[in-house]
């Protein structure tokens, strides 16, 4: 870190205090960073970071209550045993396999039957993974070691399902998120005033002390608003929903920004195009000046941002565009580049 | 749009395979959302650069907050950029644009780089952190 100070100057740098930490959750104190850093971290541990879960179903037979569809939902929703997923598993798009193969995919098979007059529930834990998969066994935590509850079966009926799963991420589908909830919170006094709290009388003695308020001072009487203030310590607990633990979670979560980050430099250093800007650092020579494409919505010229304007369309109402502008629905507007269509 | 030549180059229905659609293979023409991590981080510089490239936006293709907001802190940080900003124009395009005005000295695309290094650098110093605070609280529970 040279030439400047990173971090806010007058500390010894980023810290970590982990308050808590269980299989399920971890309750940790962040300090030292900055809020967009810590929000990051949050934003990427809820949506980014990736999992196992039941993708494709193949219903081979379902004579229970629930339609097939209904069970490929409530399938793809019970968390799979995730951990080193990057190690053992691919995406499947960047596996050269046609469909899935075991480079990229857990199968996993359901096979039940109600014969007796009894009905039989059917339980994540009767999934089967196959054999010799490194991961993919469904999370069961309660007492009963029975998981969730996937369906129940009359006598007669039966279900023979094939599960493949995948890897994902949330930002894909939320079946694939590690976390059932990340609390973040900072300062509990409010003393940077970022919350407005609502009142009747006196919001003071309506509202709740926060749980973290004890791990930071309480403002003095009449203390001055300091309005060159910043946020510096964050309570997070990241809560998970078993397939990974928690963390392992964070680590990932800081490991993929990173990865974010090494794409995004990669993808500055690759674009190069005939236009190079002169770049003072010699790795980063040549970047697509952007004339090609998209540009700046305040150019305002016919290029503006990726879209020509002058072109016109044409209105759900019939009006022909053509050269020079929509037609409105309240008659023609031909005059300007501009018009919308409103 | 209702000329009957175009209606003819629709093409036909495929035709059912059975082998297909059985325990063979997937027909994966229902593509799911790229969102791969991988070789698709593309980066334009939009043409609203000054001459000397001390002042750019760049727009960056499937990025948002998470790393827009992070990047921008760090830029800001850097003594010589005199503004960094950054927006997604339209919340259904997986667009962000960041601009960066330096005071000269440096290029636009110099403290972008710069920046998106130091946060790589904050997230070591974060994972490092976070692993010796695991350490030590493991140690610290298990006496």
């Amino acid at each position: 870190m040279d030439g400047f100070d990173m971090i806010d100057s007058g500390t010894d740098g980023p810290s970590v205090t982990i308050r808590k930490a269980e299989a399920s959750h971890a309750d940790f104190v962040l300090s030292n960073v900055d809020l967009a850093f810590a929000n990051s971290i949050r934003r990427i541990i809820l949506a980014e970071v990736p999992t196992l879960a039941i993708d494709l179903v193949e219903v081979i037979g379902n004579t229970s209550v629930l339609p097939d569809e209904l069970l490929a939902h409530r399938l793809g929703l019970i968390p799979l045993d995730s951990t080193n997923i990057d190690d053992k598993l691919l995406y499947t798009r960047d596996c050269d396999c046609d469909g899935y193969c075991e480079r990229c995919s857990v199968v996993l098979t359901l096979v039940a039957k109600c014969t007796g007059d009894q009905n039989v529930t059917v339980y994540a834990r009767d999934l089967a993974v196959t054999a010799g998969a490194q991961l993919g066994n469904p999370v069961i935590t309660d007492e009963g070691q029975k998981g969730s509850i996937i369906c129940k079966l009359r006598k007669g009926q039966e279900l023979n399902i094939k599960c493949i799963a995948k890897k994902g991420i949330a930002k894909e589908h939320a079946k694939w998120q590690p976390c059932a909830a990340v609390s973040f919170e900072y300062d509990p006094w409010n003393k940077l005033k970022h919350v407005d709290y609502w009142y009747e009388t006196d919001a003071k003695a309506e509202w709740p002390k926060s749980a973290n308020a004890g791990w930071e001072e309480p403002p003095q009487e009449n203390e001055p608003f300091d309005y060159d203030a910043a946020p510096t310590k964050f309570y997070m607990d990241v809560e998970t929903v078993g397939s990974l633990p928690p963390d392992e979670i964070l680590r990932q979560g800081v490991k993929y920004l990173q990865e974010k980050l090494a794409n995004v430099i990669a993808g500055v250093q690759k674009t190069a195009g005939a236009n190079g800007v002169s770049a003072a650092a010699g790795d980063v020579s040549g970047m697509d000046d952007g004339y090609g494409g998209a540009r700046s919505p305040d150019m305002g010229d016919a290029n503006g941002y990726g879209r020509n304007f002058n072109d016109g369309y044409v209105t759900p109402y019939g009006g022909a565009g053509g050269v020079g502008g929509a037609q409105t629905p309240f008659g023609g507007y031909g005059g300007g580049g501009y018009s919308n269509g409103w | 749009m209702t000329d009957t030549k175009d209606q003819e180059t629709l093409p036909d229905a495929p035709e059912y395979d059975a082998e297909a659609a059985g325990d063979a293979g997937y027909d994966d023409d229902d593509e799911p959302l790229d969102l791969s991590r991988d070789n698709n981080a593309q980066i334009t510089m939009l043409g609203s650069a000054t001459d000397d490239d001390s002042c750019a936006s760049f727009q960056f293709e499937n990025e948002d907050h998470t790393l827009g907001n992070a990047l921008r802190y760090i830029i800001m940080k850097n003594p010589q950029v005199e503004f960094c900003g950054y927006s997604i124009p339209h919340p259904s395009e997986t667009k962000m644009n960041m601009r960066i005005q330096t005071y000269g000295d440096i290029t636009a695309k110099d403290a972008l780089v710069k920046g998106l290094g130091d946060l790589r650098n904050l997230c070591d110093v974060v994972t490092d952190k976070f692993i010796a605070e695991k350490a030590r609280f493991a140690a610290e529970k298990g006496r």
